[in-house]
C-alpha cells in the first residue's frame, strides 16, 4: 500500500488540525473602547470581564454585565475591556489573562467561571473580584446574585390570577437552590393569590414544603422540557414556569403546539425578547435578574476604594430583579390584577411582606 | 446471520442434549425480585383510594370511557398475578424449558398497569398522554440506533452517533432557517450527519486507526464545533441563522381519529412518518435485500464477502455513511421536530442512549426501536407520575429510565451478540 503510506502521515496532519481548530480555545477577541479620552481622574484603574461561553449577545448574564461595565466605563472613563470564552475550556485561562493585563477589577460571568474565578482570586490577593449569579467566598469576591423569589412570587400571583383552570404549573432543570429559588418564590405568591382571593389554585411540578418537585434532570434536552410540559397541559395546567435555561423553549413549543391557549413565564430575561418569534406572543411574563446597574455601583465603589466581599443581591428593592411587562398577553392581566401585583410589589419592596425560601442568598 | 444459523442446525442433534441441561433462572430471578418490589409497594405500602386510567384526550371526537380501578384491590390482584407468572417461570425453567417472550411482556405489562395504579392513586392518569410522550422523546432514539445498526452491521462500531446527531441538529437549523424551508433543513441534516460519518469511514476503513478512539473524538469534535459556531453566528443574528420553521403537525384522516393509535400513527410530524417508515425499510432491506446480505456479510465475515467479490472496504463506507445520514435526521428530529431552534449540547447524550439501544436490541433494527421505545416509555412515565403527584422523590424517579434499561438488559434480554467482525478493520 505505497499510496496509503504515503498518504496517512498528511491525514493524520491535517486531523489534526482539524482537532485542533475544535477543541483548542479560539482566538481571544477582545471588544471595548480604547482607553477613555476622560481617563484623566482615573487613568490607572482598569476594569476586564470574562464571559462563559454564551459569548456578549447572550441577551442573558454576559448581555447585560457587559452593559453594565462599559456604562460604568464611561461614568468614570476606565478602561474596560471584555475577554469572550468560546467553550468551557477557555474559562480559567481567560480568567489568567484578564488578571495578567494587571487590571484591579475583574468581573466574571457564571457558575462555569467558579472554580477558575477562586483560583485566581486566592493567587492574586490584590485584585478584586465579582462574579455573576453564582456565590463564591473569598475575601476579593463580591458575588452578585439574585433574590429571584421577590420577583417569582410576583409572577406567581399573576400566574395564579390569570390561569382559567385553577392549575399553574413549574418545573426545573436540576434541584439546585438557584432553581427552587424561582419555584418557592411562585409558590408562596400562588398561596397569597389563594388566600386573598379564596381560590384553590394548584401549582404542579414544585411542593414547598418538601422541597421537592419536577425536574427535567439536565439544561440541554428540549425534548424532555416538551414531554413535561405536554404531561402539565395534560394535566389541565395553563400556566407554566420553566426554570431550566434552553430547556424551557421545549415547553414553550409543547403550549404552541397544544394550540397556544395556556401561557409561559419565561425567567433570567424577557422571553418576549429572546425566545423565537414563533413562541413569543405565549409569553405572559419573564422574572428579569438585572446586573447592569450592579456592575456600575460596585465599580464606581471599587475606584473609590471601597469594596468588600459581602454579596450584592438582587431585590426589587433595588431593582435587581423583577418581572416583564405583559406584551401580547396582557389582556389576561385585569387592572385590578396588575393594581395587586403593583400593591404586592410596594409591600415587598417596604419589607411588609418578606418572601423566605431555603435557597435564598445571604449576603455572608 | 444464515451462515451461523446453518451451522448449529446441522450440529443439533449433538448439541440436543448439552442445550436441555442448561438451566437459566435469569427470568424468573428478575420476576421474583419484580414481585417483591410489588409486594412492598402495593400491597404492603398501598394507597387508599381510585385509580381512573385517561384513555383519550378531552379534545377528541370518540371518547373511550375513564377505567376506574381500586387501589389496593388492585394492587393484591397484580401482586398475586405476577407471583403466579414467576412461579410459572421457575416450574419451566425446574422442567427444562425456557421462558417465552410473551410471558414477560405480560408480566411486564401487568407490572405496569399495578405500578401506575399504585403511583396514580387518588388521580388520573392520561393514558394517551404517556403513549405520545413516548414517541416525542423515543423518536431521536430511534433515528440514532438504527444509524447505529446499519454501521455496525457492516463492521464498523459508530460511536459517533451523537456527533452525527448534534451536526445534523445544528445544521438542520441553520439551513431550514436560511432557505426558509424545513425539508431543506432535514435534508442538511442527512447531509451533515454523512460528512461527519465520512470522518469515522475513512479513519475507521481506510487507515484502520481503532473505531471506538476515532468515534469518541468525533463526538468531541463535533461538540466543540457547533457550540463555537452558536456562541459566534447564531446567537450573534438568531432570527438569520437559528429561527427555523417547524414541521407543522400532518393529520391523516379518518384514521387519525381512532382513539389512542390515532394520535400515536397518524397525527404525528413529517419526521415521525418517516421514521416509522425507516425501522420498517431498515429491517426489511437488512434482512430480505440484496443490500442487507451484503452488508452483515461484510460484517460477519469480511474474508468470505471478499472471496465471493463484495468490496468490503466500499460496502463499509457506503454503509457508515447512510448510518450517518439516519442519525442526522434524528438530530433534526431536535430542531425542526420538537422545539424549533438549535441549543448548545442539545443532544444531551442521546446519541449514547441510542448506542446503547443497539445493543440492547441485539443489532436487531426492530429490537433496537423497541429498546428506545422502552427507554422514551420510561423517561416519560417519570415525567408523567411526576406531575399526577407520585410518592417517589424526584432524583429517584429521573433514575427510572436508567433502571428500566438495566433491568431490561441484565434480566430478560438474552446474550448480546455482535456481528463478528464489528469493529475489525479488514485488511486484505
Amino acid at each position: 500500500m505505497p499510496k496509503s503510506a504515503f498518504l496517512r502521515p498528511l491525514v493524520l496532519l491535517s486531523a489534526a488540525g482539524l482537532l485542533l481548530a475544535g477543541c483548542a480555545s479560539a482566538p481571544d477577541t477582545s471588544t471595548g473602547p480604547s482607553p477613555s479620552e476622560s481617563a484623566s481622574a482615573n487613568a490607572d484603574y482598569c476594569a476586564r470581564m470574562v464571559t462563559n461561553s454564551g459569548g456578549l449577545q447572550d441577551r442573558s448574564f454576559n448581555q447585560s454585565s457587559w452593559e453594565g461595565l462599559q456604562s460604568a466605563g464611561e461614568k468614570y472613563g476606565i478602561d474596560v475591556q471584555a475577554i469572550v470564552s468560546k467553550t468551557e475550556t477557555d474559562v480559567g485561562p481567560n480568567v489568567e489573562q484578564a488578571v495578567a493585563t494587571g487590571c484591579q477589577y475583574v468581573l466574571t460571568v457564571g457558575w462555569e467561571l467558579a472554580d477558575a474565578t477562586l483560583a485566581q482570586a486566592t493567587a492574586h490577593p490584590d485584585v478584586h473580584f465579582s462574579i455573576v449569579d453564582e456565590q463564591v467566598d473569598a475575601p476579593n469576591i463580591k458575588p452578585i446574585v439574585f433574590n429571584t423569589a421577590e420577583a417569582s412570587y410576583l409572577a406567581g400571583y399573576l400566574a395564579a390570577g390569570v390561569s382559567k383552570t385553577g392549575i399553574v404549573a413549574t418545573f426545573g432543570g436540576d434541584n439546585q437552590p438557584p432553581v427552587t429559588l424561582f419555584m418557592d418564590g411562585f409558590s408562596d405568591g400562588i398561596d397569597q393569590y389563594n388566600q386573598v382571593h379564596g381560590t384553590t389554585v394548584k401549582l404542579l411540578g414544585w411542593n414547598k414544603a418538601k422541597q421537592d418537585g419536577e425536574f427535567t434532570g439536565d439544561y440541554e434536552d428540549t425534548t424532555k422540557g416538551k414531554a413535561k410540559a405536554q404531561a402539565f397541559l395534560d394535566a389541565g395546567a395553563d400556566v407554566i414556569l420553566p426554570v431550566a435555561g434552553q430547556v424551557g423553549e421545549g415547553a414553550a413549543a409543547a403550549v404552541v403546539d397544544a394550540g397556544g391557549a395556556a401561557s409561559l413565564i419565561w425567567v433570567d430575561n424577557d422571553g418576549f425578547e429572546t425566545l423565537p418569534a414563533e413562541f413569543r406572543p405565549i409569553v405572559l411574563t419573564s422574572v428579569l435578574k438585572n446586573t447592569q446597574d450592579a456592575v456600575i455601583s460596585i465599580v464606581g465603589g471599587d475606584i473609590d476604594g471601597v469594596f468588600d466581599n459581602s454579596a450584592f443581591i438582587g431585590t426589587l428593592k433595588n431593582g435587581g430583579v423583577e418581572i416583564a411587562p405583559f406584551h401580547d398577553r396582557a389582556d389576561l392581566v385585569s387592572t385590578e390584577l396588575a393594581g395587586e401585583i403593583d400593591q404586592l410589589r410596594q409591600q415587598i419592596i417596604d419589607g411588609a411582606i418578606v418572601v423566605t425560601s431555603p435557597s435564598t442568598p445571604s449576603s455572608n | 446471520m444464515s451462515a451461523v444459523s446453518q451451522t448449529s442446525g446441522a450440529g443439533a442433534d449433538k448439541i440436543v442434549l448439552e442445550k436441555a441441561f442448561v438451566k437459566n433462572w435469569k427470568a424468573p430471578i428478575s420476576f421474583g425480585v419484580v414481585t417483591i418490589v410489588a409486594l412492598l409497594l402495593f400491597v404492603l405500602n398501598g394507597r387508599e383510594g381510585t385509580s381512573s386510567f385517561k384513555l383519550t384526550a378531552d379534545a377528541t371526537a370518540i371518547q373511550l370511557p375513564v377505567i376506574q380501578l381500586p387501589t389496593v384491590a388492585t394492587g393484591i390482584v397484580i401482586t398475586v398475578l405476577l407471583a403466579g407468572l414467576t412461579a410459572y417461570s421457575a416450574y419451566r425453567v425446574q422442567t427444562e424449558r425456557k421462558t417465552p417472550l410473551w410471558i414477560v411482556a405480560i408480566f411486564a405489562f401487568l407490572f405496569l398497569v399495578g405500578f401506575l395504579a399504585w403511583a396514580g392513586a387518588g388521580a388520573s392518569i392520561p393514558v394517551y398522554g404517556l403513549l405520545l410522550g413516548t414517541v416525542a422523546l423515543s423518536a431521536p432514539l430511534i433515528f440514532g440506533a438504527l444509524g447505529g445498526v446499519i454501521s455496525e452491521r457492516s463492521g464498523v462500531v459508530n460511536i459517533a452517533i451523537e456527533g452525527q446527531m448534534l451536526a445534523g441538529a445544528f445544521v438542520s437549523a441553520m439551513v431550514a432557517t436560511l432557505t426558509g424551508n424545513a425539508f431543506a433543513g432535514l435534508f442538511g441534516a442527512m447531509v451533515a450527519g454523512m460528512l461527519v460519518s465520512f470522518v469515522l469511514a475513512a479513519f475507521a476503513i481506510k487507515y484502520l486507526v481503532d473505531q471506538i478512539i476515532v468515534g469518541v473524538v468525533l463526538n468531541v469534535l463535533v461538540l466543540g464545533l457547533t457550540s463555537f459556531f452558536y456562541s459566534t453566528i447564531m446567537t450573534a443574528n438568531p432570527q438569520m441563522f437559528n429561527q427555523p420553521a417547524r414541521f407543522p403537525r400532518i393529520e391523516i384522516p379518518v384514521l387519525s381519529q381512532i382513539p389512542i393509535i390515532g394520535p400515536l400513527l397518524f397525527q404525528q410530524t413529517i419526521i415521525i412518518y418517516i421514521m416509522y417508515v425507516t425501522v420498517f425499510v431498515v429491517w426489511y432491506g437488512l434482512f430480505h435485500t440484496r443490500w442487507g446480505l451484503r452488508v452483515r456479510s461484510v460484517g460477519e465475515h469480511p474474508q468470505a464477502a471478499d472471496t465471493v467479490g463484495i468490496k468490503v472496504g466500499v460496502t463499509r463506507f457506503w454503509n457508515v455513511s447512510l448510518a450517518g445520514a439516519v442519525a442526522g435526521m434524528g438530530g433534526a428530529y431536535f430542531t425542526l421536530g420538537s422545539v424549533g431552534a438549535f441549543n448548545k449540547e442539545m443532544t444531551a447524550g442521546a446519541g449514547f442512549i441510542a448506542l446503547a439501544a443497539v445493543i440492547f436490541g441485539q443489532w436487531d433494527p426492530l429490537k433496537a426501536t423497541m429498546a428506545a421505545l422502552l427507554f422514551g416509555f420510561a423517561t416519560n412515565l417519570q415525567s408523567v407520575l411526576g406531575v399526577i403527584g407520585s410518592p417517589v422523590p424526584s432524583e429517584f424517579m429521573l433514575m427510572l429510565p436508567y433502571v428500566v434499561t438495566i433491568l431490561a438488559v441484565a434480566g430478560f434480554v438474552g446474550k448480546s451478540r455482535a456481528p463478528a467482525a464489528d469493529g475489525k478493520p479488514y485488511i486484505k
